[in-house]
């Protein structure tokens, strides 16, 4: 346990060392990037738009008992923003994404081509471990942009046509308690989480025992690791904003 | 997973006979679970290792989930002064959704990709073509055991969770954020019944046979070509599908059940 955590702030170092400083392997990180974008919409847009469908149709009915319907937006504005469309859709990256970018550094590191990177003075946190973490950290707030709007159009579905709740009152609350804050808490959680991700499927990556069997298990690891960190993280931020009143 | 140079006809196609292939599969596994008695051993090994095995996991995770759920409320509630109507919120939320979603999904995570890896090993090992020689249908021997034990067990992980989860979000409630524990309670007593403790555990059950079902298709279909590989997208298939599924299902069971 101590070693591993020992190994894990050593090779957070290597990360932080290697990504501040050159070579910077440019292409690599934008490759990746594509990738993860690709893999990855399809699947966050379908688990993050029902939360919000979720959000208003259990809202209406707790609302609806003080007559606070017209409230309702605000809740769900805020709360697909700052807390489900960062917590989903990273936990979803790392379903997806995470267990591939494990696998691949796992796969590598089986055959011995992580050996043969370091052999040829290339470094192999450099070269293969930043530009994943770099592409999570760059990826995951990005798609976290569509699945608000998904987040909130479906919810809007649920509340407006089916939930009757009026369009003029829906969008007057949302637009006047959102603030650029929410925007960007959100934006920033996704950020952590994905270099949670991405740090955590490297570690994995590269610390993989010896066969085939191995790489799947790290594949495995990282999911559910990276979600416990996240929830975690999710509720050590939440009590920090609230204390900080933000 | 598809690479990025195929053409989108060719993927189109790809993934609907996928499709019909798990549709096929899907009426094997239903008329294989229903017709004949799982054999016992398997069955309660699978029990124990789906239900005994995320239960740790399950724990922390929902115990996360509350505290979460009790903070974040009380800073969207206390926007417009309605945080002393937390429990309320906390308790419908909760139980009627996030703790059954979440040990659908999480368990689901676990449990999906531990059956489809441990099938796709099977596969490419030809420990399954070996059954066949024996004339034991695998479908019987090792899906149908599979597919009862993760359908049973996570009925009662959901059921699990909402107490954990209720647990937590009251001591955030109470301890944390300083709110009165008794209105929290009376709250929660009013808005939560056992019908929707049973509602969460009836998703559970529909949410479990899916997770099962697909983990197990994705496991059983690798082939024996795709080598070591296989194992790992099967695997990541199970997860990521199994999770995609068990979201949007749960939008349909909420809309018939409380819409």
């Amino acid at each position: 346990m101590l070693q591993t955590i020992g190994g894990l702030v050593v090779f957070m170092a290597q990360v932080a060392r290697a990504t501040f400083s050159r070579p910077f392997y440019l292409r690599q990180t934008l490759d990746i990037m594509a990738i993860l974008v690709q893999r990855c919409i399809v699947p966050v847009g379908l688990a993050v738009a029902p939360v919000g469908a979720v959000i208003s149709l259990q809202g209406i009915a707790v609302f609806k008992l003080f007559g606070a319907e017209r409230m309702l937006s605000a809740f769900l504005g805020t709360a697909i923003i700052r807390e489900y469309s960062p917590a989903l859709a990273s936990v979803m990256v790392a379903a997806q994404a995470g267990s591939s970018i494990a696998a691949r550094i796992g796969t590598m590191k089986v055959r011995g081509q992580i050996d043969a990177l370091a052999v040829m003075s290339v470094d192999p946190v450099r070269y293969v471990v930043v530009p994943g973490v770099l592409a999570c950290v760059l990826v995951t707030p990005l798609l976290s942009v569509v699945t608000n709007l998904l987040g909130i159009l479906s919810g809007w579905i649920f509340a407006v046509p089916l939930g009757g709740v009026d369009h003029g009152a829906f969008m007057d609350n949302l637009t006047a308690q959102i603030t650029p804050m929410d925007l960007w808490v959100g934006l920033g959680k996704c950020a952590v989480f994905g270099l949670g991700v991405g740090m955590i499927a490297g570690y994995l990556g590269l610390n993989v025992g010896r066969g085939a069997a191995d790489v799947g298990k790290a594949a495995n690891d990282t999911v559910v690791s990276t979600i416990v960190l996240i929830l975690f993280t999710d509720y050590v931020v939440s009590m920090a904003l609230l204390g900080a009143g933000l | 997973m598809s690479g990025p140079d195929e053409g989108l006809i060719a993927s189109v196609e790809r993934s609907l006979t996928k499709l019909v292939d798990f549709v096929r599969f899907v009426g094997l596994a239903l008329r294989v679970q229903f017709t004949r008695v799982p054999p016992r051993d398997v069955f309660i090994t699978q029990f124990v290792d789906a239900g005994w095995g995320s239960l740790a996991l399950l724990t922390m995770l929902t115990a996360f989930a509350g505290l979460n759920l009790s903070v974040q409320s009380y800073a969207s509630f206390e926007r417009f002064g309605g945080q002393d109507l937390l429990g309320m919120f906390a308790g419908v939320g909760g139980v009627r959704e996030l703790y059954p979603v979440m040990a659908a999904v999480v368990c689901g995570a676990r449990i999906g990709a531990n059956l489809a890896a441990s099938l796709a090993n099977m596969r490419i090992s030809e420990q399954i073509e070996a059954l066949e020689v024996m004339a034991v249908d695998p479908l019987d021997y090792l899906i149908s055991p599979r597919l009862w034990a993760v359908t049973l067990a996570l009925p009662l992980l959901c059921g699990y969770a909402d107490v954990v989860g209720i647990a937590a979000s009251y001591a955030g409630a109470v301890y944390q954020l300083d709110l009165d524990a008794g209105s929290f309670m009376t709250q929660i007593q009013e808005q939560v019944g056992l019908v929707d403790i049973g509602a969460g555990m009836l998703k559970g059950l529909i949410m479990g046979w899916l997770v099962a079902v697909i983990a197990c298709f994705h496991g059983y279909s690798v082939s024996k070509r795709d080598g070591a590989d296989g194992v790992g997208i099967s695997t990541n298939l199970a997860i990521v599908h199994g999770a995609v599924t068990c979201i949007v299902v749960n939008l349909f069971l909420s809309w018939l059940i409380y819409g």
